[in-house]
């Protein structure tokens, strides 16, 4: 039976999406004490019913899903003090892992049947993108360590990335016609 | 193609954005590290998204199908470039089934490599005649990180026509009046055939094999004998389409239209000619004609029957007066339910044509009402239907209602005894 095969793939999607977000959302937890553990008890509540709704049922929330896990870490950050943590690179792998797998999800329409090999390649970019995602981040955690040059220097790069970053906002986020030869 | 971003793309990058500015405000490196990947993967996406080259080709292993046939649409694809995940969908029409049952719709998702080319075989069932296009189908490519989608739908429709299964009819309604054409029904004039009509005495330029010497013998003068000749008519099918009555059993139009081509089929094989006036919203009439082509135009024609809601209907006086011959048995198909339909008939029998009616009773179909008043209406309307036939019956048409239980032999027979009674065909 082809359906409820091509069900599960959403599901299995779905849920692993779900868990891993849940990861991300109470992690942060152990890291803090008191009265912003309630608090943020509560934030890792919402991000939590975010990231699961965006990836079981509604993935316009997924990007406000990512915005509440970011926003929980970064508390959590601001908390630690001037301490490096070296979790960073994980989170930043876990919140792509989330993100990827949630689309996943959503990409697997229950009426259309995947052949294996897209499966199969599906699920290795993900993992190669995740793993490289872990990667990436040590490799800007050192070279955030590394004692090259001035502040100003690094400000300015740091600008000159995220002016970048939005500016692809604007250049991605609209429909483009193109040609291509009719068969 | 159209090509499309998708919505985690704006996700992604205003995540990283957010971070990094996070990051750069309160000078934490981590944040920037969380960011990174995010950004990282769009950078790479955007770099790498090339439209894809594809081409489609959408084609059907036959053009003719009976119902409950199987036929396959073939789906040619060619990839100039590699395509990561390609999700085809084909719209199966109404009247169809896929290779998933009653669904609307088939589906399926294909990485094709550079330069391979890939036919896809979808098996499709009839369910019900008619004049289908095959070959709705839409493609949805993706990138390798499903950062774009590219859109394009497939106008290239292949024809098809599934015919009803023709029921086997042993035997058929016999016209009142044949044409001058050898053909198979016994003409009531006398003349050269094989029936024996009668006996009449020796006149000069008779054939000695006419002579029959037994009568001979016993009249004492030379006696021959005299037949019916076989003779062709001009059959005309009149298909009443104002309203089809749908039921769980099927529907009153699909009824008429599989026993027109059932009689259109057997009325051909015996050399008769055969037309074809369908009246119903939209109009349309073929002329009597005899052998395959005929057959094949008329079936064509047939499977184009659909009921279309109008008030432009103005009765059979503008038909053009060559699809209804003179002599022509006109086999009427109709559920009596239309007034339009049923005054059709009225005027058919007023200018003295050989009619013969199969009431196609939506009775079945309609089903039984709900609650006492819902019999009662039910009944009530069994009775103005009788009534009509016997209107009908009385102006000299033979009509007969055909339950959804019976077999179409079984209700051409009893129109013709109806008719043998009413003196119109042959005893």
């Amino acid at each position: 039976m082809p359906a409820p095969r091509r069900a599960r793939t959403r599901l299995a999607c779905g849920l692993a999406a779900t868990a891993v977000a849940a990861v991300l959302a109470l992690a942060p937890l152990a890291a803090v004490t008191g009265p912003l553990r309630e608090a943020l008890a509560w934030v890792a509540g919402l991000a939590l019913v975010l990231a699961a709704a965006a990836a079981l049922r509604l993935g316009s929330l997924l990007g406000p899903a990512l915005v509440v896990l970011l926003a929980e870490y970064t508390v959590v950050l601001v908390r630690r003090g001037d301490r490096v943590d070296a979790a960073a690179p994980l989170v930043g792998a876990g919140l792509l892992l989330y993100a990827e797998l949630a689309s996943w999800a959503r990409e697997a329409r229950p009426r259309v049947r995947d052949e294996q090999p897209v499966l199969v390649t599906r699920a290795i970019v993900v993992a190669a993108s995740a793993l490289a995602a872990l990667g990436l981040g040590v490799l800007v955690l050192l070279a955030a360590a590394l004692p090259a040059g001035g502040g100003l220097a690094r400000l300015a790069i740091g600008v000159v990335a995220t002016t970048l970053t939005i500016a692809l906002v604007a250049v991605v986020a609209r429909p483009m016609s193109t040609r291509a030869p009719r068969g | 193609m159209t090509r499309r971003p998708s919505a985690k793309i704006a996700a992604y990058v205003g995540v990283a954005a957010l971070a990094l500015l996070a990051g750069l405000a309160l000078g934490r490196p981590e944040l920037v590290a969380v960011a990174a990947p995010l950004a990282v993967l769009v950078v790479a996406g955007l770099a790498g998204a090339r439209d894809p080259e594809l081409a489609a080709e959408v084609t059907v292993d036959r053009e003719r199908a009976l119902v409950d046939d199987q036929v396959t649409v073939t789906l040619a694809l060619r990839a100039g470039t590699r395509v990561e995940r390609l999700e085809v969908l084909l719209v199966v029409p109404p009247g169809m089934d896929g290779p998933d049952g009653a669904s609307r719709t088939w589906a399926t998702a294909v990485a094709l490599a550079a330069g391979e080319e890939r036919a896809l075989a979808i098996q499709l069932t009839c369910r019900r005649w008619g004049a289908y296009w095959l070959g709705d189908v839409h493609l949805r490519a993706h990138d390798r990180f499903r950062l774009f989608t590219w859109e394009r739908h497939l106008d290239r429709h292949a024809p098809l026509k599934v015919f009803p299964v023709p029921e086997t009819l042993r035997s058929l309604v016999r016209p009142a009046e044949t044409l001058v054409s050898t053909g198979s029904h016994v003409a009531p004039q006398r003349g050269d055939g094989i029936e024996f009509a009668d006996l009449r005495p020796f006149l000069p330029g008779d054939r000695p094999r006419s002579i029959n010497w037994r009568a001979t013998a016993r009249r004492g003068g030379l006696m021959v004998n005299q037949r019916h000749p076989e003779r062709a008519t001009d059959v005309v099918l009149f298909l009443d389409s104002f309203l089809d009555v749908h039921g769980p059993t099927g529907s009153t139009l699909d009824r008429a239209v599989g026993a027109a081509a059932s009689l259109a089929a057997a009325y051909l094989r015996q050399r008769d000619r055969v037309g074809l006036v369908t009246f119903g919203g939209f109009v349309q009439w073929l002329q009597p004609g005899g052998g395959q082509t005929a057959l094949y135009r008329l079936l064509d024609t047939l499977m184009e029957t659909q009921v279309f809601a109008t008030a432009a209907w103005k009765g059979i006086r503008h038909l053009p007066p060559r699809t209804l011959p003179a002599k022509a048995l006109i086999v009427a198909l109709t559920p009596l339910v239309d007034e339009r339909g049923v005054a059709a008939l009225f005027d058919l029998l007023a200018r003295g044509y050989d009619l013969a009616v199969v009431d196609i009773s939506p009775l079945t179909q309609a089903g039984p009402g709900g609650g006492d008043w819902g019999g009662l209406a039910q009944r009530l309307w069994a009775l103005e239907r009788e009534t009509l036939r016997h209107r009908y019956q009385r102006l000299g048409a033979a009509v007969v209602e055909w339950p959804d239980a019976l077999h179409l032999q079984q209700v051409l027979l009893e129109v013709e005894a109806c008719r043998r009674r009413a003196g119109l065909a042959p005893g």
